[in-house]
């Protein structure tokens, strides 16, 4: 069954234009575009979302607040004729959340964006730094926007709050059951 | 990362770790763990997700019958959700070491374990409602047990699964309540989808304790919190006042209040049977297979054309 074995793709999920994209899991996919549309099938069958990066995991480069004390550095040199060139980082901040996008930095290799990373994105405490090519990232365009996020708006149903149970199980309890009306 | 087996406890970094979990702090995955520690997660992780994939069946099957088109567009999302809850957990069990395509492989071989209470048929709409209720509600109480367990990612997918399980659960009590305050048929339907669906589901949450040789371990590392009776004895009482108070029996002669400890007693369990199901010999576990075999084979040209275009246009896969 080898040919499902596809590259797996991290995906970053916006939820609002005012917050940061963060890492909501991964898919498969033979290639972006496609981890585009899983990842919208996967992670947005619900509202809000208003942006998707898909990123493959394997151009991802991190480092832990571990590695880093010990100062074991990925081996990650640069690609041969490779130039300086912008890098998104995404950290982890705390242990029980999930990694976000927390700014931008350049470098010759990731290793070295590892670096600027930590020197230049000031958050505390980062327990995971993870950075990746910008130019490897696929994200939503805007105008994709209704047709990728629309479907999830107009679909009530699928919240909880959309089923009065409760308060239908209270009525019946309290009409029918060993509390006689008015007692 | 590989440990020699049956030896965790003779390694130094052990100490650590469960100190590392008696302080709620989440285990990731490039953290050291014990071997036995990423085992155990591995196969309560894949029957999981395996549960959510084979789960769509016994419900896939009345898409084409809903009753009307809103029960229709319900039952799609649902579906729909367990199929996104399968891949949530594929994605948690892979960050420990498995691919997909093993898991995968393993389920369509018939060599993985998942959910008994799937092997049932659905022998009409009322048990849509019942699967909704009893199913359902037995699996979030697992599921918020779960999403408080030590390891990030299972915990990170249990609290998105729980919060789309809610809508699960109530879109299927509405349906209970409606049935049972409706036509003498309808509840005299839901009434047999409750005998049908009691004793499945109280099985679901798996032996007794003292038949569950894996729980102090999964309770000593905090991926279990509680164990599978005081889970299921959560179910029971949070269910039997509710079903009577639908005017519904509950197939069970036995069932008591045990006032002097505040809980609904149940009778016994035939564990024959659902020793039985789990081993391959329930009522449906050929036919779940089977359907789950042609869906991937029938996919197989999907996946081809998927490939192709990828390679045309240099995507990821291109030679």
């Amino acid at each position: 069954m080898s040919d499902t074995q596809w590259p797996r793709y991290q995906v970053f999920h916006q939820a609002r234009p005012d917050r940061p994209h963060l890492n909501a899991g991964s898919v498969h996919a033979p290639d972006p575009e496609l981890a585009l549309l899983n990842a919208r099938d996967v992670f947005v069958r619900r509202p809000p979302c208003v942006s998707l990066w898909v990123v493959q995991a394997a151009d991802i480069t991190g480092l832990t607040a571990e590695e880093l004390a010990a100062g074991q550095w990925p081996e990650r040199p640069a690609e041969p004729g490779r130039a300086e060139e912008p890098y998104l980082v995404f950290i982890k901040r705390e242990a029980r959340g999930t990694h976000e996008h927390c700014g931008e930095v350049q470098g010759s290799s990731p290793q070295q964006a590892l670096q600027r990373a930590v020197r230049e994105v000031k958050v505390s405490p980062a327990l995971v730094y993870w950075v990746c090519p910008k130019r490897s990232v696929l994200a939503s365009e805007p105008d994709q926007g209704p047709s990728l996020f629309g479907p999830a708006q107009d679909k009530p149903y699928r919240d909880q709050a959309f089923y009065h149970t409760d308060s239908l199980m209270r009525d019946i309890r309290r009409n029918d059951g060993q509390e006689p009306e008015g007692s | 990362m590989a440990e020699p087996k049956n030896a965790p406890a003779a390694d130094p970094r052990l100490p650590a770790f469960e100190q590392r979990i008696g302080r709620g702090e989440k285990i990731e995955p490039g953290d050291w763990m014990p071997e036995e520690y990423r085992q155990q997660l591995i196969r309560m992780i894949s029957q999981h997700a395996h549960s959510e994939v084979v789960g769509m069946l016994p419900e896939g099957a009345w898409i084409t019958r809903a009753p009307s088109l809103r029960r229709k567009l319900v039952l799609l999302a649902k579906v729909q959700d367990e199929a996104g809850h399968g891949q949530y957990l594929y994605h948690a069990a892979e960050t420990l070491g498995i691919s997909r395509e093993e898991m995968l492989e393993a389920l369509l071989a018939g060599k993985a374990k998942y959910s008994s209470v799937f092997n049932y048929p659905t022998l009409n709409w009322a048990d849509i409602g019942i699967i909704g209720w009893f199913v359902d509600g037995a699996a979030i109480l697992n599921q918020t047990m779960l999403a408080r367990c030590s390891y990030g990612p299972y915990s990170r997918a249990m609290i998105r699964i729980s919060a789309e399980e809610s809508f699960h659960h109530k879109q299927g009590k509405e349906q209970v309540i409606l049935y049972a305050r409706g036509t003498a048929l309808q509840r005299r339907m839901v009434q047999e989808a409750v005998e049908r669906w009691w004793w499945p589901t109280l099985m679901m949450f798996g032996p007794h304790d003292q038949a569950s040789p894996n729980t102090p371990t999964l309770v000593r590392w905090g991926i279990k919190t509680k164990t599978n009776d005081e889970l299921r004895q959560v179910f029971v009482n949070q269910t039997v006042p509710e079903i009577h108070a639908l005017g519904l029996r509950l197939p069970d002669p036995e069932l008591r209040f045990e006032s002097s400890v505040g809980n609904w007693i149940h009778g016994p369990i035939d564990w024959d049977e659902f020793w039985r199901v789990v081993k391959g010999d329930g009522p449906c576990n050929a036919e779940r297979l089977a359907t789950r075999r042609a869906a991937h084979e029938q996919g197989q040209w999907v996946r081809e054309a998927l490939l192709a275009y990828s390679r045309r246009s240099g995507g990821a896969m291109a030679a």
